[in-house]
């Protein structure tokens, strides 16, 4: 079954632009999916879709098989968690712990499994130790983390995240990195709105390309990424390794590849006398 | 929210951006003072024609109709107290009504009359108007900065509520009392940014010199032009025409027969 269908959605933001243009695709239960665009061409608005935030002006969105017009924010949210490019701005309660039940106590789960759940989130999102101290007093990175403990404590089916990598070092990206893999292998479906072309491409996932509200590509990490023509149209510039691969094409390198170890094999294959 | 942006100032090259802000700034303020003392519904009407006009030719209607919208619960609540307090004590109906309608209408008027101001004034203007005036320019700056971020706030505020619900927060469900309490988790982070964000602009000022040298000089002048003039001298002939007509206790509904309702308003 289709976890995300789009089917010839629009939307009209209330003061006339036009965010979306006749948007189509499906994401496959289990599938990973990043959304590549530049700013303003409507990644965030497919994401804000996905738990009712937003409704389309026309055509439709289906969410788990349920058609997002006919369901609230709340009841979306469960099957679609959305995690906000700021969402460290948005913390109000006075201790770790309960910034991460606060949802879960909203959704009506009992006592126990709210316990449960937030011990695991935090767990899993290595901060345990921070549980009785107040959101504010953690650094940036803890922030981030805590950001996606506290969609994730529900654990929905589906994980919408808008430009995680924003304002991250290379250390907490790679965290990120493994825990969006480990997400997607317990087969949560990820779909993440980024322009970190790098970051992208060390995930390699499915890339669908946008550009002022229309898709303009869709498909695997390794034929988008090192396609000058589709990035420059997203205000996009290829991964390194791309531009590498590109230059060395007389040695025989093919042109599309991403992934460093592959590039590596073949390299020393190549140059090894 | 929407009753903010009538702060939002939208740039333009309409007659009525090119007018002196000065003048601009009397004109709201003569349309103030006439909604303050006349509580007849013609006077009101007129007032809110003048502004609706002038608007539309600065081509920024549909945000002032904005306003007009998102002042519609406040302008509810007026008109229920009125209502209420009218009826109470045992008043006519019709009457209560009448009052109700005026004091509503005229809270509208009151909410409205400075967007004419605001939405056709660039920010840098406003400060200038405030400097001619000998306001000190701390003061000045504050003024400007808070109808700055007057609209940066409500878009934050809305992005709040985007998260907070992506979090099952159900802001509009429940009884009076626990919607208030389900505030609480829009109100904590919306002042904390605030906060930071003040530390921010405070820093920023502090690298940009505020405050460096007594005197600030300005990159533009304000230059009253004749054009400007004329309608300043316009306006002021029809607003003492207006204050004389009032001291004189002439109210138009007062004069025309048959609304015998309104009287001794």
């Amino acid at each position: 079954m289709q976890a995300i269908v789009f089917d010839g959605v629009s939307y009209v933001y209330p003061s006339g632009v036009r965010a979306l243009k006749d948007v189509s695709f499906t994401v496959e239960r289990g599938e990973l999916v990043v959304l590549m665009g530049e700013n303003g061409s409507g990644k965030t608005t497919i994401l804000k879709h996905l738990n009712g935030l937003l409704k389309p002006t026309s055509g439709k969105v289906f969410v788990d098989g349920l058609d997002t017009s006919k369901y609230t924010v709340a009841q979306l949210a469960t099957h679609a968690g959305l995690v906000f490019q700021n969402a460290e701005n948005m913390f109000f309660e006075s201790t770790v712990w309960d910034e991460v039940a606060f949802a879960l106590k909203n959704f009506g789960y009992s006592d126990d499994v709210v316990r449960k759940r937030v011990d695991w989130a935090l767990r899993f999102f290595d901060l345990e130790r921070y549980a009785g101290q107040s959101p504010f007093t953690l650094s940036g990175g803890e922030k981030k983390r805590l950001a996606f403990a506290v969609v994730l404590a529900w654990s929905p089916p589906i994980i919408a995240l808008d430009e995680p990598t924003i304002g991250q070092d290379s250390l907490q990206k790679e965290k990120m990195l493994h825990m969006i893999r480990l997400l997607n292998t317990q087969g949560h479906t990820v779909i993440m709105a980024s322009h970190d072309v790098e970051f992208v491409a060390d995930l390699r996932p499915r890339i669908i390309a946008i550009s002022s509200g229309s898709i303009v590509a869709d498909g695997p990490a390794d034929e988008i990424l090192p396609d000058t023509e589709i990035l420059r149209r997203c205000s996009l510039h290829p991964p390194q390794l791309a531009l590498l691969m590109a230059r060395l094409r007389d040695l025989g390198m093919p042109r599309k590849l991403v992934d460093v170890d592959t590039a590596a094999r073949l390299l020393v294959e190549r140059l090894r006398p | 929210m929407s009753i903010f942006e009538g702060l939002r100032f939208r740039p333009g090259k309409s007659f009525i951006h090119r007018i002196d802000p000065r003048v601009k700034l009397s004109i709201s303020i003569f349309i103030l003072s006439l909604a303050a003392i006349y509580v007849d519904i013609i006077v009101l009407t007129l007032l809110i024609s003048v502004e609706a006009f002038t608007v539309a030719r600065a081509g920024v209607l549909r945000l002032w109709l904005r306003t007009l919208r998102g002042s519609i619960y406040l302008a509810l609540l007026v008109f229920i107290i009125t209502l209420v307090t009218r009826l109470l004590p045992g008043g006519p109906l019709a009457e209560s009504l009448g009052y109700a309608v005026t004091y509503t209408y005229r809270l509208v008027v009151f909410l409205t009359s400075f967007s004419l101001f605001f939405l056709t004034t660039t920010p840098e203007e406003i400060a200038l108007t405030l400097s001619r005036l000998r306001i000190p320019y701390e003061y000045i700056f504050a003024f400007v900065s808070a109808i700055r971020f007057t609209p940066v706030l409500a878009d934050e505020m809305r992005s709040i509520m985007d998260a907070q619900r992506s979090r099952g927060l159900e802001l509009d469900r429940g009884r009076l009392l626990s919607r208030v309490r389900k505030l609480i988790p829009v109100l904590i982070p919306l002042l904390v940014n605030v906060l930071r964000r003040s530390y921010e602009l405070a820093e920023a000022m502090e690298v940009k010199c505020f405050g460096a040298s007594k005197k600030r000089t300005y990159l533009r002048d304000l230059n009253i032009k004749p054009s400007d003039y004329a309608i300043l001298a316009a306006a002021i002939t029809l607003f003492a025409t207006a204050i004389y007509l009032r001291v004189m206790g002439y109210a138009p509904l007062q004069i025309l027969t048959g609304l015998e309702l309104f009287n001794g308003m």
